[in-house]
């Protein structure tokens, strides 16, 4: 219980600590616009990306993804170079959905063997939402000759209230993760409360067990 | 008679002077502040436009431009899906981007 409550406090802190420098969580935002977005998984995942889209369809970018084994403390620094598509947007009056795909490629450092691996990344995201709901479910999957890791994330969220385009918004969102390659055991679970105005984007919350799960996200 | 023409010219003027010249568009998608960041953006770097105001309520972006100035409705639904909508209706108006924001405030409550 004391874990929790230290992950909350933590949580609580970390917008204010964020909000000066950074904040759907989209790969591409809009045409010319450029797109900073940083996560702090638990313990389990740090990732860092940064993308510009050039057009509204497509962004070209890389990051920085690290993975600590929860079950046997291996662990991966991968850096990559990533081509986002959108392959396809549904715009209706009161709703939009979205599927993307990405693929990249880059080098990964492996902690059982210190030394540096070739790795190619793929994945994808669908997502949906209207000004009161949001679901998403993203899987990307990492591969070297060292390892094979899949990260499936499945976000389903809810407006306390419908927010306005100057105002500040609100979502109370629930996540379930799951990693393939002895990462991690079972889902990771999380309750996050998402809050963003203009183009900062913050959420932060707690696993079950009581660990940060955080994000920020800008878009500029 | 020189006068009287004079007079009509100067109001007639003065009336196109005191008209806005404002695009009013229905778009499909609106539902995020933070992904619709790119409507504004992009007509603020448009010289011709004067102001912008985007309404997720309304599923409304309205652009006031400059006087004498015009944005062609292929240019207009350009711009909206680089920024990641799809417009369904366009309206001129002369309605200043000032009143709308007004008339929206006061819709909001």
């Amino acid at each position: 219980m004391k874990r929790l409550i230290d992950a909350l406090a933590a949580a609580a802190l970390l917008p204010s600590f964020l909000a000066p420098g950074f904040a759907a969580a989209k790969p591409i935002a809009f045409a010319h616009g450029t797109t900073v977005m940083g996560e702090y998984g638990a313990g389990t995942m740090e990732e860092l990306q940064v993308f510009y889209a050039p057009r509204y369809f497509y962004s070209v970018g890389g990051g920085h993804l690290a993975l600590d084994s929860d079950i046997d403390g291996r662990s991966r620094d991968i850096t990559y170079a990533r081509f986002n598509y959108l392959v396809k947007r549904w715009n209706r009056e009161g709703s939009q959905a979205n599927v993307f795909a990405w693929g990249g490629a880059g080098n990964a450092n492996v902690s059982e063997s210190s030394d540096d691996q070739f790795t190619w990344n793929a994945g994808f995201q669908l997502d949906y939402e209207t000004r009161r709901l949001y679901a998403s479910l993203k899987s990307d999957l990492y591969e070297s000759s060292a390892f094979s890791h899949r990260i499936d994330t499945l976000q389903l969220g809810i407006a306390p209230y419908e927010h306005e385009y100057d105002g500040v918004a609100t979502w109370l969102v629930v996540q379930g993760r799951r990693y393939t390659g002895e990462i991690f055991d079972g889902t990771e679970t999380a309750i996050l409360l998402r809050v963003f105005k203009g183009a900062v984007w913050v959420e932060a919350g707690a696993t079950m067990d009581g660990k940060l799960q955080a994000m920020f996200m800008i878009n500029f | 008679m020189f006068n009287s023409i004079l007079v009509s010219g100067v109001l007639l003027l003065a009336a196109t002077v005191a008209e806005a010249n404002t695009i009013e568009m229905k778009v499909n998608g609106l539902v995020c502040a933070f992904c619709a960041r790119g409507i504004e953006k992009t007509f603020h770097k448009n010289p011709a436009v004067a102001d912008v105001v985007v309404s997720l309520e309304d599923k409304l972006v309205a652009v006031q431009m400059m006087e004498g100035t015009d944005i062609s409705d292929q240019e207009l639904r350009a711009t909206l899906t680089d920024a990641g909508y799809d417009i369904k209706a366009i309206e001129r108006t002369e309605t200043p981007v000032t009143a709308i924001r007004e008339r929206l405030k006061g819709s909001a409550k």
